[in-house]
């Protein structure tokens, strides 16, 4: 049979964003795919090479416009380290509860889309997007705004914490801890949803380390390393959480890993309420600045929604003199032909869906 | 920190991955003053320790600076050294000319040099 090449997107429903795939199709399985990107490039590296180190955090938190306080606090801990500045103890702790809500807001955003693309209609949509509002409308009221934060500054937030904040943080991980396992038996006991995970863009334990895949793509194919236990930040390592693994390294798995790892920061923020200690968490105004000390390149890296985000800064007096961000769902994408080649065309939307691509951060 | 010589790159990362070295986190570049930079982020999973490779590369008049393809031993590499040769014109050896990952065209200026001008018409080569 000839081969065809078939051409979905750069606008299409299930590509998320704009990606533009040509897929060679024989019959209806996939000889090859070659993923075409940067329709969102907008040459955000340089931009920031121009602007001084506290104007950039809007250039960073459009970067992933699902968690736009992961590369806020990434940026941010980079110029602090650049500068030696320190953080605030309590402004420690509400970053780690800040950044799992964040976390658990982007999981659900794409749980909701990813069932809606695979034939669980609506339900799981309309709920995971209705529990996503109560998490963004808490981060509205610590931060100031709904979508893009702009909250953190050099030593702490951009402002104090409010009174209410820790029962209005109970009762939503409360709400949460009542909503989310109600998901299970929705997904887990619905044969379209299983039966178009299971065995679909298998990738093995050995080549997600060799091919760079990064977060619960990685973590789905039985490798454990998630940079919160491998090298922790902030309070993390006196936290008692697990990381949670896939067997098969399946879209399934995918699923899984992302679902426990909701479940895992609820138990996060708990803790962190429980221990914080009180105290201030305003941040230094964006004047009282030092310059940093030495031209020594940065290197930082966090656990982000999408994988592990790193930074590699090489700071000049005024501003970045080079900001290199590794984007980690750049290098998942990089993934797709190795994860579509031999599988069958109606499955590629599963591939893509499971890997949780956000463009704006893939084309920087 | 390990800064070696181009010429040195595939050995040094070839001992690195010998001793545990297997997981290819970043690749990116810096347009220093004087020099190119090439940095390799490369971590051991097992052991949880990170390990950074830094090439320097003579800056000439005539010719793009360049650096061998590390494909072979970290597949991981494939989308870093596109970037990296669309944004700082580093030449990759050892590998095909490809299709370009993020500009759709490359003009006679690369974006992330210093000497690359804004505002300035770069025109298709």
């Amino acid at each position: 049979m000839p081969n065809m090449r078939i051409n979905i997107g750069p606008i299409h429903p299930s590509t998320h964003g704009v990606l533009r795939v040509v897929a060679y199709v024989n019959g209806d399985t996939i000889d090859s795919v070659e993923p075409h990107i940067g329709f969102l490039h907008r040459g955000v590296e340089k931009l920031m090479e121009t602007r001084m180190y506290m104007q950039n955090p809007s250039y960073t938190e459009k970067l992933d416009y699902v968690a736009p306080m992961g590369w806020d606090e990434l940026y941010v801990s980079s110029v602090e380290k650049a500068t030696g500045a320190t953080v605030l103890e309590n402004a420690q702790y509400a970053r780690v509860i800040l950044l799992e809500f964040q976390r658990i807001a982007s999981h659900l955003l794409w749980l909701g889309t990813f069932a809606n693309d695979l034939g669980q209609m609506f339900t799981i949509f309309m709920w995971a997007f209705r529990e996503r509002a109560k998490v963004i409308k808490f981060l509205e009221d610590v931060s100031g705004s709904r979508m893009f934060y702009v909250n953190m500054r050099i030593g702490g937030l951009n402002g104090e914490l409010p009174e209410d904040f820790k029962e209005r943080a109970y009762s939503l991980l409360d709400y949460l801890s009542e909503r989310i396992p109600k998901y299970r038996s929705l997904l887990d006991n619905n044969n379209f949803f299983v039966s178009r995970t299971k065995g679909v863009g298998v990738l093995s334990k050995e080549d997600a380390i060799a091919y760079g895949a990064s977060g619960p793509v990685l973590r789905a194919s039985g490798v454990e390393y998630d940079v919160r236990k491998s090298s922790p930040y902030y309070i993390y390592d006196k936290l008692k959480f697990n990381v949670p693994r896939g067997t098969h390294g399946d879209a399934f798995d995918r699923y899984r890993v992302r679902y426990d790892e909701m479940l895992e920061s609820i138990k996060i923020i708990k803790q962190t309420l429980d221990l914080m200690p009180g105290g201030s968490v305003a941040g230094a105004k964006v004047k009282l600045i030092g310059q940093p000390a030495k031209p020594d390149p940065v290197i930082i890296s966090r656990e982000l929604p999408r994988g592990e985000g790193i930074i590699y800064l090489v700071p000049d007096k005024q501003k970045p003199y080079r900001i290199g961000m590794r984007s980690p769902a750049y290098i998942n994408l990089s993934l797709l032909p190795k994860l579509a080649k031999g599988a069958k065309f109606a499955d590629l939307f599963s591939i893509i869906g499971s890997l949780d691509v956000v463009f704006a951060e893939i084309d920087r | 920190m390990q800064e070696i010589q181009k010429e040195a790159l595939l050995k040094t990362l070839e001992e690195l991955k010998s001793k545990g070295y297997r997981y290819l986190k970043y690749i990116t570049a810096v347009d220093a003053p004087d020099h190119m930079e090439v940095v390799y982020l490369l971590a051991n999973i097992e052991s949880n320790v990170d390990e950074v490779v830094k090439v320097s590369i003579k800056k000439s008049e005539s010719e793009r600076p360049s650096v061998e393809s590390v494909m072979n031993l970290f597949p991981a590499a494939d989308w870093y050294e596109r970037e990296i040769s669309e944004m700082f014109g580093i030449k990759i050896e050892g590998r095909k000319t490809r299709r370009l990952l993020l500009e759709e065209w490359n003009g006679d200026g690369f974006p992330l040099l210093k000497s690359f001008e804004w505002g300035k018409e770069y025109h298709k080569r």
